[in-house]
């Protein structure tokens, strides 16, 4: 009963909490309770079912194709591992698109359909499962290779017989993410003009500022989000012996020189300008929407208002930058913050700790319209989006980090009469890092995502606005731009943050760098 | 079971240069007589593991050669002629005890027989437990299964390191009393690294004493007590004899270890 009472205590808190913030709101138009929520629910249930079933489609289907790619290309660099880095690299490329100008380019190529909210829902958890899938290909023992080895069976063996297997409690904690991700993915191709689905009556409602539809839209959306990652770890509990990992991006480790890894990034960019270029001349694409690099660096240099188009384009990722930089600092120093307090209040911390585990899971771009309308069109709106989208990832990283403190050192530490700031302080911080950094990597592209959609739907300034700007005025060489300069600044800043992990983790956890 | 013909193994100028550039093994010539069981011991880093592994095939030399029966040990993994027993049991944890035991047959590529895998289980003293998983085993147990698993495919070599290193001491007698009688009739040619003397006498045939690294052999010992041997044979005079040989070779050997000359 009282396990019951626990589990039952923090959902009817948030729905309480909820209500009382609409009751105080009353007639501002900002925040329609659970009540209002319910009851237009209750009176428009054909509608919303409508769009439902049409999202849940998309993100099922681009759901499927992510996961499939993921795997495949797993699969891939296990039997080939030379490729590894490489292919890890373009996948970070393709996770850094950002969705909001990928999805107009998308529907001008493929046209009104279905085709780009299954497109964007499978870029959206192509990575998301390809690095927890890499990450447990790699984890088990090297004795079980060993054990293969000595029977003269090669790579093709141990993927069969070790590596699958001991992948799944990965692949499986991927998916669990990918879920929620592919519902987001479906509901911002939706915002790029589709005809029905979610994302389209988001849009529609925020433009007719209907306030208790807006909220039923998103809670539904979150609810169904919720569903999906708790439907997934509950088969994972099912089926599985082993307890589901945490850290879903471990770091790579970073054996080579110096040199080695410079060959590797000038690599990677030869691929990726390959890739881009040759996809577009294999597949015959117009070259009114389809840009190639030349195209980009003629904009750039030579053509008459190149001095214009760089000037806005670097002016819009100004704006973009004061945004996002403040927003996802806040984001991972909150979400730090919260958890080492927390770990000093375990009490407080059973309340909050399973309901940060399920708002994880809510696609925040999705609530990206309540937030404009609680927080306004300004800047403290977006970097409140930005900030919540790197919140829970890192603060849900970090308690499960401060909980990895090794039991021998802390009693080491209680022996010598040590409290438990000097515990937090010596031990558990420096536990806390490789998740810590793990959330702060992945938050990268998480926060540009957060900025893009937010200075579209509400702020009309920055990167987000230039691209749908450029997407409405017909103007592909300069959303092309900003997609490459995008993309180029969400690889290097999750490279940035990986450079600073390693420095790190070198001298606090050295057997997660170098094993 | 029906045993394979004995093979014998061959070191010529075998030396290992780790990937960080130490010296793991001085080149090494070694034969290990076909059918007989011979210890390694030697201090901790000296190189048996290295050289365990690369009879093995695990690791390759950077210089000289291992043969085995004439073929390079890779030809003979892929023919399922070796077997080898970790410290680590390393039984996966998902697949039932005689699943794991037959697994080793799959990836020797061995025709399946649930005859012989029931038959070892019964025989290393795990009747009824094949369909348990290794988490719900002990350390002795698990050790027990992976010997078995490493007889299912009877293999013309058997490497053992510190098969018996993980666990208690009670256990440790128990297995090194209970284990070595399944294979030392079949004719398996049997390398075992291990860091007690004790253990290398009761189990072997012959003591390599290794020197610290990088590996060379201080003393050859043969050990001439017959088979199969009781626990009670740790205390007789010529057991003792041995035991004493072999620790005082391993001391000469750091005594005169170049390493620590130079200190």
């Amino acid at each position: 009963m009282t396990a019951l009472a626990r589990r039952a205590g923090s959902p009817v808190l948030l729905l309480a909490l909820w209500q009382l913030a609409a009751a105080a709101t009353a007639g501002q138009f900002l925040l329609a309770g659970p009540v209002a929520v319910g009851g237009w629910l209750a009176d428009n249930p054909g509608l919303v079912g409508r769009a439902l079933s049409a999202s849940l489609a998309n993100a099922a289907w681009g759901f499927l194709a992510g996961n499939l790619a993921a795997i495949l290309i797993a699969t891939v660099a296990m039997l080939w591992p030379r490729a590894l880095n490489l292919l890890s690299g373009l996948a970070l490329v393709v996770f850094c698109l950002p969705l909001v100008a990928t999805g107009p380019i998308l529907r001008v190529t493929m046209g009104p359909g279905n085709g780009p909210q299954i497109v964007l829902a499978a870029l959206a958890v192509f990575y998301t499962t390809l690095i927890p899938l890499l990450a447990g290909l790699r984890a088990a023992p090297s004795v079980w290779f060993d054990l293969v080895a000595s029977y003269g069976r090669g790579r093709l063996a141990a993927l069969i017989h070790v590596r699958a297997r001991a992948s799944l409690p990965y692949l499986l904690a991927g998916l669990q993410i990918a879920a929620p991700a592919a519902f987001l993915g479906a509901m911002v191709g939706e915002f790029t003009g589709a005809e029905r689905g979610l994302g389209v009556l988001t849009i529609r409602f925020t433009r007719d500022l209907n306030v208790p539809a807006l909220w039923a839209v998103a809670s539904v959306a979150a609810a169904v989000s919720i569903a999906a990652y708790g439907g997934i770890g509950a088969l994972g509990r099912r089926f599985l012996l082993e307890r589901p990992p945490v850290i879903l991006a471990p770091p790579r480790l970073s054996r080579g020189s110096l040199a080695g890894r410079l060959q590797g990034c000038v690599l990677l960019a030869g691929v990726t300008l390959a890739l881009w270029w040759g996809g577009i001349e294999l597949f015959g694409l117009n070259p009114f929407f389809a840009k190639r690099p030349p195209d980009l660096l003629a904009a750039l240099t030579r053509a008459p208002d190149a001095a214009a188009t760089r000037q806005a384009l670097l002016g819009a990722a100004g704006q973009t930058a004061a945004l996002v930089l403040p927003g996802y600092l806040a984001g991972l120093a909150l979400g730090a913050g919260l958890a080492v307090t927390l770990s000093l209040a375990p009490r407080l911390s059973g309340l909050v700790t399973p309901l940060a585990v399920a708002l994880r899971s809510v696609p925040i771009v999705t609530t990206a319209p309540l937030v404009v309308l609680m927080l306004g069109r300004g800047a403290a709106g977006t970097i409140a989006l930005v900030a919540l989208m790197v919140f829970f990832p890192t603060f849900v990283a970090c308690q499960h980090g401060l909980r990895q403190a090794p039991g021998q050192i802390l009693d080491i530490l209680r022996g010598y009469g040590a409290g438990g700031l000097a515990q937090l302080i010596h031990v558990r911080i420096p536990a806390m890092l490789p998740a810590f950094f793990a959330a702060a990597r992945m938050g990268v592209p998480a926060a540009i995502l957060a900025v893009t959609v937010a200075e579209w739907l509400a702020t009309g300034r920055g990167l987000g606005n230039l691209m749908t700007l450029s997407a409405s005025l017909s103007d592909y060489t300069m959303l092309w731009l900003t997609v490459v300069l995008v993309t180029g600044a969400s690889v290097l800043g999750h490279g940035g943050i990986a450079w600073i992990e390693r420095r790190v983790l070198r001298l606090y956890a050295p057997e997660q760098v170098d094993p | 079971m029906p045993a394979r013909p004995p093979a014998p193994i061959t070191c010529t100028g075998l030396a290992r240069i780790h990937d960080n550039g130490v010296m793991a093994l001085d080149p090494l010539d070694l034969t290990f007589a076909p059918g007989r069981t011979t210890a390694l011991i030697g201090p901790s880093g000296c190189g048996k593991s290295t050289l365990l592994r690369l009879i093995a095939g695990l690791d390759r030399p950077t210089a000289g050669e291992v043969l085995i029966a004439g073929l390079p040990p890779a030809r003979q993994a892929a023919q399922g002629a070796i077997a080898m027993a970790f410290q680590d049991p390393s039984l996966l944890p998902w697949l039932t005890l005689r699943r794991n035991i037959a697994l080793a047959r799959k990836l020797a590529r061995q025709p399946a027989n649930p005859g012989l895998v029931d038959r070892l289980i019964g025989l290393v003293g795990l009747e009824g437990f094949h369909e348990t998983r290794p988490a719900a085993l002990s350390g002795g147990m698990r050790q027990r299964a992976a010997i078995a698993r490493a007889l299912v495919t009877q293999p013309r070599v058997l490497l053992l390191d510190e098969p018996f290193g993980a666990v208690d001491e009670l256990t440790r007698r128990q297995l090194a009393r209970d284990l070595p009688p399944l294979w030392q009739p079949l004719g398996t040619t049997t390398v075992l690294v291990t860091h007690s003397v004790d253990e290398a006498v009761l189990l072997s045939d012959r003591i390599l004493v290794l020197s610290p690294r990088p590996a060379r052999v201080v003393a050859d010992l043969a050990v001439p007590l017959p088979h199969p041997r009781a626990l009670q044979v740790t205390e007789t005079p010529a057991f003792r004899r041995i035991a004493a040989q072999a620790l005082a070779a391993l001391a000469q050997g750091v005594a005169d270890s170049p390493a620590l000359a130079a200190q």
